[in-house]
């Protein structure tokens, strides 16, 4: 690219922002003012007022949609993927090939080392896991609009920065080291995993907290229109994109460490006999 | 019953449920088939190695097998060289009494010849003293045959 080409681009950018500055700071949103940013942020956390209406069945929380979407588009991604890109996989793998290699390699890796024994089910669950939780944080990012039943608009958030997607995942993870402790070792396993009964709560409530932060952040910066410029690319990398690499880590990390813990097979204990 | 932070029962089912669904559809989808795909490559190249490892193991078979049979042609060919030798000899030995014997037959043979010709020369010259005893005999009798005329 020649200098003076460069310089064109520059140019037309700035122009850019600053067209976009003026018009922001000319035209701030009059429907962001409604709401103060005390009921904004209480809205985040409780979801109290902005709910969507599931197919006209119920009224349920943002997230719930973002999850459906987000299962509905994963899902479809993979049957693309099934069809089109699997059957020609070769053995010297390409880039995209090494990349879904890798996804797999990494969630099966860890069930094998964490669990030994018995990481079938499990590499299967953090997999799902995994892929729900990267996905799902980074949907936030692409702001995708849904109507409320009070007719204002809102961006659909992360699944997980619900209260109820984020027990449902701590729940279900439980309930996944609990069948592994039963699969492992019976009653004894059951008992090991009863022991660490804080665990579901714990697990639930660190992806909440994780997740939620992140989104407070975001809704913080964009209710002021100030803060708009610059800032949310910061955000946007900070709160979604390592809160997604972390918080996927997190658990699929907890899972299968607990998992492996449970399952892990006891030696029978062998009752020496006294010969005198 | 209200429960805090808006917690909701059907939400959480309805989550679970969408979650159900991603897990057995990304099971079935993506990580079985490319979880396949990896072990038939793993296999793949197991066997790859495992022949290679065969191969090396035939080889290895092989060249001690050669190492034995040149051990055996060395061994047969010092015992053949050592029979040559001993039969070399043997033949030598033979060759050497032969000729001793033959040796002796000729000394044998020589010494009754020059024997014989001894004897030979003797009575030769036991003939000629008688022939000349003879003549010397006739001659002095016909000197006195002479002198007596």
């Amino acid at each position: 690219m020649s200098k003076r080409k460069r310089v064109t681009g520059l140019v037309i950018w700035l122009c850019i922002v600053l067209a976009l500055l003026v018009c922001g700071l000319l035209f701030g949103g009059t429907a962001v003012e409604k709401e103060s940013i005390k009921e904004v942020m209480r809205d985040a956390v409780l979801h109290e007022s902005n709910k969507i209406s599931l197919f006209g069945i119920k009224d349920v929380n943002p997230a719930l949609i973002s999850a459906y979407t987000v299962t509905a588009v994963v899902l479809v991604i993979a049957a693309c993927i099934r069809i089109f890109v699997i059957p020609k996989f070769r053995y010297v793998p390409g880039k995209f090939q090494l990349l879904l290699e890798q996804m797999v390699g990494y969630f099966d890796n860890l069930a094998k080392s964490n669990s030994p024994h018995r990481n079938g089910f499990l590499g299967a669950y953090v997999f799902a896991a995994g892929v729900y939780i990267f996905i799902g944080t980074l949907f936030e990012l692409f702001g995708v609009q849904c109507v409320t039943t009070k007719g204002m608009p809102i961006a659909l958030p992360a699944p997980l920065s619900d209260i109820n997607a984020a027990i449902s995942l701590g729940c279900l993870s439980y309930l996944v080291i609990l069948s592994g402790g039963i699969a492992g070792n019976g009653l004894r396993g059951v008992g090991s995993t009863l022991k660490d009964f804080s665990l579901p709560i714990s697990m639930s409530f660190r992806l909440f907290g994780a997740l939620l932060s992140g989104l407070l952040v975001t809704e913080l910066v964009y209710y002021y229109i100030q803060l708009s410029f610059i800032l949310p690319v910061v955000v946007g990398i900070l709160f979604t994109l390592l809160h997604a690499l972390i918080q996927t880590y997190v658990l699929t990390m907890l899972t299968a460490l607990f998992y492996g813990e449970v399952s892990e097979p006891h030696e029978k204990k062998k009752k020496i006999k006294n010969r005198h | 019953m209200n429960i805090p932070l808006n917690i909701d029962w059907q939400q959480i089912l309805l989550h679970l449920f969408n979650f159900v669904i991603l897990a057995g559809g990304l099971y079935f989808l993506l990580y079985k088939p490319v979880k396949d795909f990896m072990d038939q490559r793993i296999a793949y190249y197991q066997g790859l190695e495992k022949e290679a490892a065969d191969k090396i193991e035939q080889a290895k078979a092989q060249e001690q097998e050669y190492k034995n049979r040149l051990e055996s042609v060395d061994l047969e060919a010092n015992r053949k060289k050592e029979q040559a030798a001993r039969d070399a000899e043997k033949t030598a030995k033979m060759i050497i009494d032969d000729a001793n014997k033959q040796k002796e037959q000729i000394l044998e043979q020589a010494q009754k010849q020059a024997e014989h010709e001894k004897e030979k020369i003797l009575q030769d010259a036991k003939e000629e003293i008688v022939g000349l005893a003879m003549a010397a005999t006739v001659k002095m009798l016909h000197g006195e045959a002479v002198s007596h005329e």
